[in-house]
């Protein structure tokens, strides 16, 4: 007869897993002939009922082969919360070696424990900031969201702020039948962009984070200076055959003129046959803006001002050092602090 | 307050150690929020051998606010204007400070290899994409060789 009989240990084992899982956090595919196939959980640390704690996750995903538990299942960890890739090769290889051991004998239990060691032991999120790219610290204050996504505090009352202050300047340019009514700005996390809610005020309390805080600064290598000069060849080829976009010739320069800042055009800092003043005037808008150049302008005319004396700030107090008397001296310091950088980041946290 | 954010001093330096295939990213001398940058057309597209000269400017409140990109090679494509501009949804309204430098060269490069002319900027180049695409292909192609390829 051709009536597939369950195995009788898989059974039991889906029925224990039923008893002691919820029903939203154990999902259970069966393939058509009704056998599971496919066990899928969302693990937690283990924190007793206070949710809040919980820092870390993961999804755990179970193949049951045919011939299950004679044959090793599948596993594969998605949806990694707080966890660096090392955390997660960790649990991965841990949980394969488990499965071997357990060859002939439901290993689901065991898997679930396992995973549940592993994030309660790393129950602090070991991956960096997505804001400032920078990892978190004993000291920082970080948040997080509720789709699982670390910041530090500080960082994402930025985000939360610009993005507000974005919306509302997207607002007033749409006439007003079009704007939102409610004008009600809906945080995203920068990750995933899942609706979150924070109180950025209280966010905005936080120090910034140690790690950036504490980061050296940077000055022009060999390597950089070498793939300058490249780019540089590169330009003077592709102009040399007309291959250059000419903004002159364009209409865009005029355009420009009128908005520089006495002193800034001539000897301003920009390379040769780059544009950076065209973008302060001529934002990359969809098409659909394009018609209405001129509503546009004054805020546009204010944030090249605004532009213009950001570079020229930049250039004085940001440069001093990187004159052609001290070119060799900086050079081999920051070749040092380079070679550090590079140490304890490969050192895993 | 340093002049120059960590984060981006922490990109660049990635930009060196990890560089990303295809792409290349360099600060200017005198402006280190300034990248000089060639994208590679990608394969199996009417752009592959070509150096695609863009620049890339991280305003001040980046990583809060998209970098400002823009082609310097000239470049025949549905969603690039002739100055260069991009239309790409992630440099404007869809800008999450997640987003890095590399992850924005990385779209523009596969914005070379899926031309979207329903969405257009280039409005002739669109328009001859929709009705004679052939065509279109045979144009970037021809401008990709005569343009961005470097010999």
């Amino acid at each position: 007869m051709s009536e597939t009989v369950i195995d009788e240990r898989v059974t039991d084992e889906i029925a224990a897993l039923k008893a002691i899982l919820l029903d939203d956090e154990l999902n259970i595919k069966e393939n058509d002939r009704g056998e599971p196939e496919c066990i899928e959980t969302v693990l937690f640390p283990s924190t007793g009922e206070d949710s809040q704690s919980q820092y870390v996750c993961v999804t755990l995903i179970v193949q049951l082969p045919v011939g299950y538990p004679d044959i090793s299942p599948t596993i594969s960890l998605r949806n990694p919360r707080g966890l660096d890739e090392n955390t997660v090769r960790l649990m991965q290889s841990d949980a394969e070696a488990k499965c071997k051991d357990f060859i002939g004998q439901p290993v689901m239990f065991e898997l679930i424990e396992l995973i549940r060691e592993h994030l309660t032991r790393s129950n602090l999120p070991t991956d960096q900031c997505a804001i400032c790219l920078y990892g978190f610290r004993e000291g920082d204050e970080f948040t997080k969201t509720e789709c699982y996504h670390y910041f530090h505090s500080h960082c994402l009352a930025a985000h939360i702020a610009a993005a507000e202050r974005y919306y509302r300047e997207e607002q007033e340019k749409l006439p007003q039948w079009q704007q939102d009514a409610t004008n009600k700005f809906q945080a995203i996390c920068p990750v995933c962009r899942e609706s979150i809610n924070c109180d950025v005020e209280s966010l905005w309390s936080a120090p910034p984070p140690i790690d950036v805080e504490a980061a050296i600064d940077f000055s022009v290598t060999t390597e950089l200076r070498e793939l300058q000069k490249q780019m540089a060849a590169l330009f003077l080829r592709q102009q040399q055959r007309g291959g250059i976009i000419d903004l002159e010739a364009e209409g865009v320069k005029t355009l420009v003129r009128t908005e520089d800042e006495p002193g800034a055009t001539t000897d301003g800092p920009n390379p040769p046959g780059t544009s950076l003043n065209a973008y302060s005037n001529q934002n990359m808008q969809p098409v659909n803006h394009m018609q209405m150049p001129q509503s546009k302008q004054s805020s546009q005319t204010q944030n090249h001002a605004h532009y213009q004396s950001r570079q020229l700030h930049h250039n004085y107090h940001g440069h001093n050092n990187h004159g052609h008397r001290n070119r060799g001296r900086g050079r081999a310091h920051y070749r040092r602090q380079f070679d550090r950088v590079r140490q304890t980041e490969s050192t895993p946290r | 307050m340093a002049a120059l954010p960590r984060r981006i001093i922490k990109e660049t330096q990635r930009l060196m150690q990890e560089p990303v295939p295809g792409i290349s990213a360099v600060p200017d001398d005198t402006n280190a929020r300034y990248f000089h940058v060639i994208v590679t057309g990608p394969e199996d597209s009417p752009f592959e051998g070509g150096l695609f000269k863009l620049e890339l400017f991280l305003p001040e409140d980046y990583p809060m606010s998209a970098p400002k990109v823009r082609f310097i090679t000239k470049i025949y494509h549905p969603n690039i204007d002739r100055l260069g501009r991009i239309c790409l949804d992630i440099l404007k309204d869809k800008w999450s400070p997640a987003l890095q430098i590399r992850t924005v060269l990385l779209s523009i490069q596969a914005l070379l290899s899926a031309p979207n002319p329903d969405d257009p900027l280039a409005n002739d180049v669109a328009e001859l994409w929709k009705v004679n695409e052939s065509e279109a292909i045979r144009n970037a192609k021809e401008w990709t060789r005569r343009y961005a390829m470097d010999n």
